[in-house]
C-alpha cells in the first residue's frame, strides 16, 4: 500500500537530513526541497499529500511559497505545516492567514509534530495511500 | 545658534511684568521674536500650533496656580524648555519646578537683559543635550532588543539540529543504543531543553521590555488552570518525591486575563518552588478570595524549601537576578523567570510579591482581577430603574472536526464572536466576552433579555448567519442550546444593583456548570482522538 508523500522544505540539510529519517520511520515517503523555487516545482511535480515548510528560505521565502501553492489549483488543497525558528508573534498569524494548516516553532516537539501531521492528512491517513492528484 | 532668531512664548497675566519682559528681550544682543499670552489655556493653544525655543512662564495665572501651571506645560510639550518667572516670595516653588525638569528660574524685579538671555539660552542648550540623550538611551533600548531578538532566533537553527538528531538516537532511529549510551544523550536532551528554555525567556524578557509582551483577557476560572499545571508538573515533582497539593476555594469568581499567560506564570512559579525544595518537602498552589480586596483573585505558591532572605526578596523580580546561595542548583535558568512574570502580572494590572524566611518555605502571590459580570450587565439588563422581565442564556459551541483544529482556528473563532455581536440588540442582549482556556473548543455565551419562547428568533438567526462564513462548517460542528434564566423570587424587592448583581450571580453559575460539562466532553473527544 502506498505510503502517503510528505514534500519536506528547508534549507539547512543536516536538518533536512535528520527529519527525513524520522519521517521515514513513522511511515511516509518524503521528498525535499532546500528554496522557495525547488519547493513549488518540487509540489507541482510529486503532488506530495502534505508540505512542511521552513519561513526563511533563499529565492522565495516559505510566504512566497505559500502564497504560489494556494493559487496553483492541484496544490492548494494540500495542507502546509510551517516549521520555522521564526518568532510566532510576528509569524504564526500571518502564516495561517496565508493557507498554512499549523505554525510550529524551531525546535518542536516531535510528538506534536506527528500528530498534527497525521491529523492534517486526515482520519486513518497513516495507514491511507496518497491523495489522489 | 547667535544668528537664528530665538521664538519666546511669554505666558504672562501681569501687563506690567510682560512688558518688563519683553523690553529686557528686545534689549539683548541675539533677535528674538516675543509673543505673549496672559492665561495657560491661550498658551496650551499656542504650543499646540507651533514649538517656541522656550517658553517664559508665570506659574500663578487666571486659570491655573502653582505647581499645576509648570506640570500642565510640560506635559503639553515635553521638549520645549521651560524657564519659571518667579516672584520674591516663591523661589521655593520654582526650585520645585526646577526639580520636576523646568529648566531654570529667574526672580522678578531681578532680571537684566543679559541674565535673561543666558538663561534662556542655556536652558535651550540643556534641553537640547538632554533630547539628545533620550534619543540615543531609546536607540540603544531598540538596538539591544533587535540584537537579543536575532540572536535568540539564530541561536534555534543550531539548537534544533542538535534537538533532532539527539531524539532520533534516543529514539532509535538510528540503531540501537546501549544503556549507558542512552543515558548520556538524555542528560544531552535535558541540557538542550534548558538551553531552549533560556532562549525562550530571553525573548520574553526582550518583549517585556520593550512592551511588546501581549495579553489577549478572557473570561477564565483560575481552577481549571490551576489543575492544568498540576498535571504537568506532577511527574517533575513525583520524580524529585515532593508533593504536589492544590487548595482552591469552593466559590470562586470567574477572572478576566490571558489563560496562556496565567499559565506562564504558574508553572514558572511552581516549577521554582520544586526545583527549590528538597526530597519530602511539598509544594501546595492556592486560589483564594480575600474580603479586604474583593476586585481580585489571589493564586499563590507555597513551597517547604529553604527559604528566601531579605536581601533576596528585595531584588528577586529584577531581571538577571540570580540567588546567590543557589548555587548548588547550577544551571538553574537566565535569572529572568520571575521578571517576566512580574510583567505579565503587571499587564493584567495586578500584583506579585513573595513571603517567606530563611529555612521556612516561600510564598509567591499574584493576583488577577475578577471578572465583573455585573457591571457589563447592568446597562444592557434593566430598563427605567427596572430589570427586564425575562432572560434566556444562549450558549454556542464551536466543537472543532479535528484536534489540534484544522487552519486558522483563532480568526474563525474571532469572526464567529463578531457574528455574534452583529445578531443581538445591543441595547437589550449581552456577548459575553470570549470564556475559557485558549484550547480547541470554544464556547460563546449571549445573555438575551427575552423570555424562551421568543428567544428561538434569535438562535435561528445566530444559526443562519454562522452559516454563512466561509470554511466553518468544514472546521467545526456548531451547536446552540438556549436555557431560561430563573431568578430567586423576592428578588424584584431588592435595590436595583443588587437585583443585577443576582442575576450575574445565576448567570455565572449557570456558565460554570456548563463548562464543567463541556469540559469532560472535551476530555471525552481527546482521549479519542489519542
Amino acid at each position: 500500500m502506498p505510503r502517503p508523500k510528505i514534500l519536506l522544505v528547508d534549507d539547512d540539510p543536516d536538518l533536512l537530513r535528520a527529519l527525513r529519517l524520522r519521517l521515514r520511520a513513522n511511515n511516509y515517503e518524503v521528498t525535499t526541497a532546500s528554496d522557495g523555487y525547488s519547493a513549488i516545482a518540487s509540489a507541482q511535480k510529486e503532488r506530495p499529500s502534505l508540505i512542511i515548510l521552513d519561513l526563511g528560505l533563499p529565492v522565495g521565502d516559505g510566504f512566497v511559497v505559500l502564497d504560489r501553492l494556494q493559487n496553483i489549483d492541484a496544490l492548494s488543497g494540500v495542507p502546509v505545516i510551517v516549521l520555522s525558528a521564526r518568532d510566532p508573534q510576528a509569524n504564526e498569524e500571518r502564516a495561517l492567514r496565508a493557507g498554512a494548516a499549523a505554525f510550529f516553532q524551531k525546535p518542536a516537539d516531535n510528538d506534536e509534530l506527528m500528530n498534527v501531521i497525521q491529523v492534517s492528512l486526515g482520519p486513518g491517513s497513516a495507514q491511507r495511500a496518497a491523495w489522489p492528484s | 545658534m547667535d544668528h537664528q532668531t530665538t521664538n519666546v512664548l511669554l505666558i504672562e497675566d501681569n501687563p506690567g511684568d510682560a512688558d518688563l519682559v519683553r523690553l529686557r528681550l528686545v534689549e539683548g544682543q541675539s533677535p528674538v521674536n516675543v509673543s505673549c499670552v496672559n492665561r495657560l489655556s491661550d498658551g496650551l493653544a499656542s504650543l499646540t500650533r507651533e514649538t517656541p525655543s522656550v517658553v517664559l512662564l508665570d506659574l500663578n495665572l487666571p486659570d491655573s496656580h502653582g505647581a499645576e501651571t509648570f506640570r500642565r506645560v510640560m506635559e503639553h510639550a515635553p521638549n520645549v524648555p521651560v524657564v519659571v518667572l518667579s516672584g520674591q516670595d516663591d523661589e521655593v516653588l520654582a526650585m520645585k519646578a526646577v526639580h520636576n525638569g523646568v529648566q531654570d528660574y529667574l526672580v522678578k524685579g531681578n532680571i537684566s537683559s543679559k541674565n535673561l538671555e543666558r538663561a534662556i539660552r542655556y536652558a535651550v542648550e540643556r534641553q537640547g543635550l538632554l533630547r539628545a540623550l533620550e534619543i540615543t538611551q531609546k536607540q540603544q533600548l531598540e538596538f539591544k532588543n533587535r540584537f537579543l531578538s536575532h540572536v535568540s532566533h539564530e541561536l534555534r537553527t543550531p539548537l534544533t539540529c542538535i534537538h533532532q538528531y539527539v531524539t532520533l538516537l534516543l529514539d532509535g532511529l538510528a540503531g540501537p543504543m546501549a544503556p549507558e549510551q542512552s543515558d548520556h544523550l538524555k542528560t544531552v536532551l535535558k541540557s538542550v531543553n534548558q538551553l531552549h528554555a533560556m532562549i525562550r525567556d530571553l525573548l520574553e524578557a526582550t518583549r517585556a521590555e520593550s512592551g511588546k509582551l501581549r495579553v489577549e483577557p478572557r473570561c477564565i476560572a483560575v481552577g481549571e488552570l490551576v489543575q492544568q499545571v498540576v498535571a504537568m508538573l506532577r511527574p517533575t515533582a513525583d520524580g524529585k518525591r515532593v508533593g504536589l497539593e492544590i487548595a482552591l476555594d469552593q466559590r470562586m469568581p470567574l477572572v478576566y486575563a490571558d489563560p496562556d499567560r496565567v499559565l506562564e506564570v504558574l508553572i514558572n512559579l511552581a516549577d521554582n518552588a520544586i526545583k527549590f525544595t528538597p526530597a519530602e518537602g511539598s509544594v501546595m498552589i492556592q486560589a483564594s478570595m480575600v474580603e479586604a480586596d474583593p476586585g481580585f483573585v489571589y493564586i499563590s505558591v507555597t513551597d517547604t524549601g529553604r527559604g528566601i532572605g531579605p536581601e533576596a526578596k528585595a531584588l528577586i523580580f529584577e531581571r538577571l537576578y540570580q540567588d546567590p546561595d543557589s548555587i548548588d542548583n547550577n544551571r538553574s535558568g537566565l535569572g529572568l523567570g520571575l521578571f517576566i512574570c512580574k510583567e505579565i502580572v503587571r499587564l493584567h494590572e495586578g500584583r506579585i510579591w513573595v513571603s517567606s524566611e530563611l529555612g521556612q518555605g516561600s510564598t509567591f502571590t499574584f493576583t488577577m482581577p475578577v471578572y465583573s459580570l455585573a457591571k457589563l450587565l447592568s446597562p444592557v439588563v434593566t430598563y427605567e430603574g427596572r430589570l427586564r422581565p425575562a432572560f434566556v442564556l444562549v450558549r454556542v459551541d464551536l466543537m472543532p472536526l479535528s484536534n489540534p483544529p484544522r487552519g486558522n482556528w483563532k480568526e474563525s473563532r474571532q469572526q464567529s464572536f463578531e457574528v455574534l455581536r452583529r445578531c443581538v440588540y445591543l441595547d437589550k442582549d449581552l456577548v459575553l466576552p470570549p470564556m475559557g482556556t485558549s484550547g480547541a473548543l470554544e464556547t460563546f455565551f449571549v445573555l438575551a433579555s427575552t423570555d424562551i419562547k421568543r428567544s428561538g428568533i434569535m438562535t435561528t438567526r445566530i444559526r443562519e448567519q454562522l452559516e454563512r462564513l466561509p470554511d466553518l462548517q468544514t472546521k467545526c460542528t456548531v451547536t446552540i442550546t438556549t436555557v431560561p434564566v430563573e431568578l430567586p423570587s423576592g428578588n424584584l424587592v431588592e435595590a436595583l444593583e443588587q437585583q443585577v448583581q443576582s442575576l450575574a450571580g445565576c448567570v455565572t453559575q449557570m456558565i460554570l456548570t456548563n463548562r464543567e460539562t463541556k469540559q469532560s466532553r472535551a476530555r471525552k473527544s481527546t482521549q479519542h482522538s489519542n
